[in-house]
């Protein structure tokens, strides 16, 4: 047979594309369940992570998670609860459902309400060149941050993938406090700051991604930000409210 | 026999891919950063050139000469997706380290350049040998410039700490430039210069 006529050559190359194509499809259906459950595990382990229980192993994740949380809800807009999550199956929104709420109205934010006091609120945006995402852990007050943990696609390694694999940028979060008004938070350099507490130093050499960062967050928080208000304990205010009336009293 | 053990043996050391031919150094400074990425990505790479090695030789007389090269390309294409596919499925944090450097195994000169210059004019059994030697060959390379990078880069091998805190009390501190990729081909030139000193034969005049 001649190999090299064009009638074989294009029957031979069809035959091989459909064959392959098969493999690959065959292998992807077969896999998929395995792979969801993974990305669903890391996605949880982040979820922990941001509730301060870094370093869980993998085995362990879904009985901390099912072990640990108080209740995983779903909020819109204004604050009010819209639904829940099924914490036995231990139902989590992935990266693809939080890209959804971005646009979406009405909006169906996760919030995860852990028993230690933690509630941990997801965040997600472009970067510089793909997705990054994050979990903030935020105390009773809804406003200090506790802890964070983050994520990217693929920033810049050693310099925007510094986001997630670079300790001391998460440990910059510990204490810094989600603002109100104008600037809610904000990632830049301390000369650009406009606010107090209410945004961290950018990564050097990764600009773009720690603005991409910031911009995320402070977007996020404002879609949280009457769940915030109305859903924060602060124990603080609680005991000006008390002193008050004595005084008024006294005059 | 004597032949195929040759061929098997050949490039894990005499001629080896990567410190004599010279191919597929972009992905050993990439993932040598640590000795368990550079392991998985070896063994992904024994399996990408064996297996498509072994299946180009088997088709080696259907193949249309015109279209050989994409033929080629399809087959290592869909060994690499589905390699990345099982990591993904059961390695999923190795998966997450390695990132698109499994994907971009296609590219490794390695892979093509054995199926081109072997297994084409190979019997299969003789190709598979050849494939997965030289993906042994670069596997071997990969771990020995992954051993001295992470060790010095981080004080640890697999992950675990093996230069005791006592060390670091005295003042000994980890080598940041390791973990930078210049290191690595820093380290690979000293990879090439003891082989070329234990090799005379390769020592240009």
């Amino acid at each position: 047979m001649n190999t090299n006529s064009n009638t074989y050559t294009v029957i031979y190359s069809i035959i091989l594309v459909v064959i392959v194509a098969a493999v690959l499809a065959f292998a992807a259906m077969f896999l998929k369940p395995t792979q969801d459950a993974n990305v669903k595990k890391d996605t949880i382990g982040q979820i922990l992570t941001a509730a301060t229980f870094p370093g869980v192993e993998d085995a362990a994740i879904l009985d901390t998670y099912k072990q640990e949380i108080e209740s995983a809800i779903l909020v819109d807009f204004d604050g009010n609860k819209v639904g829940e999550l099924n914490i036995e199956e231990c139902e989590v929104y992935g990266n693809s459902d939080l890209k959804r709420q971005i646009t979406a109205d009405p909006k169906a934010l996760p919030v995860y309400i852990f028993k230690n006091g933690v509630t941990v609120v997801p965040c997600y945006g472009a970067g510089l060149w793909g997705p990054i995402w994050g979990y903030v852990g935020l105390e009773k007050d809804l406003k200090t941050i506790k802890a964070v943990r983050f994520g990217h696609k693929g920033e810049t390694p050693g310099l925007g993938a510094k986001i997630s694999d670079e300790p001391s940028f998460a440990e910059a979060f510990v204490g810094k406090t989600v603002g109100e008004g104008e600037v809610i938070f904000e990632v830049t350099k301390p000369a650009n700051r406009q606010t107090e507490n209410n945004g961290v130093d950018a990564i050097s050499g990764a600009t773009i991604t720690s603005q991409a960062l910031g911009k995320t967050l402070d977007q996020w928080f404002g879609f949280y930000q009457n769940y915030f208000a109305k859903n924060g304990i602060t124990e603080v205010v609680d005991a000006v409210i008390d002193v008050e009336p004595v005084n008024s009293v006294e005059e | 026999m004597a032949n195929i053990k040759e061929t098997f043996l050949n490039p894990i050391f005499k001629g080896n891919p990567i410190s004599v031919l010279v191919l597929g150094i972009c992905s050993s400074l990439a993932v040598t950063v640590q000795l368990k990425g550079a392991l998985v990505m070896g063994l992904s790479v024994i399996i990408v050139t064996g297996i498509s090695s072994l299946i180009c030789s088997l088709l080696r007389n259907t193949i249309p000469n015109r279209i050989r090269i994409i033929v080629q390309l399809v087959v290592v294409a869909m060994m690499v997706i589905l390699v990345d596919q099982v990591l993904k499925a059961y390695a999923y944090s190795v998966s997450k380290t390695l990132s698109v450097y499994i994907g971009l195994i296609i590219t490794n000169c390695i892979v093509m350049g054995r199926i081109e210059a072997f297994a084409l004019g190979n019997k299969p059994f003789a190709s598979l040998m050849d494939g997965l030697g030289n993906g042994l060959g670069y596997a071997m390379i990969l771990v020995i410039v992954a051993f001295f990078r992470e060790l010095l880069g981080s004080g640890t091998l697999f992950g675990f700490q093996v230069i005791p805190q006592a060390v670091y009390d005295f003042g000994y501190m980890n080598n940041g430039l390791m973990i930078l990729p210049p290191m690595a081909l820093i380290l690979l030139g000293c990879v090439i210069w003891v082989q070329r000193s234990i090799q005379k034969d390769l020592q240009e005049k």
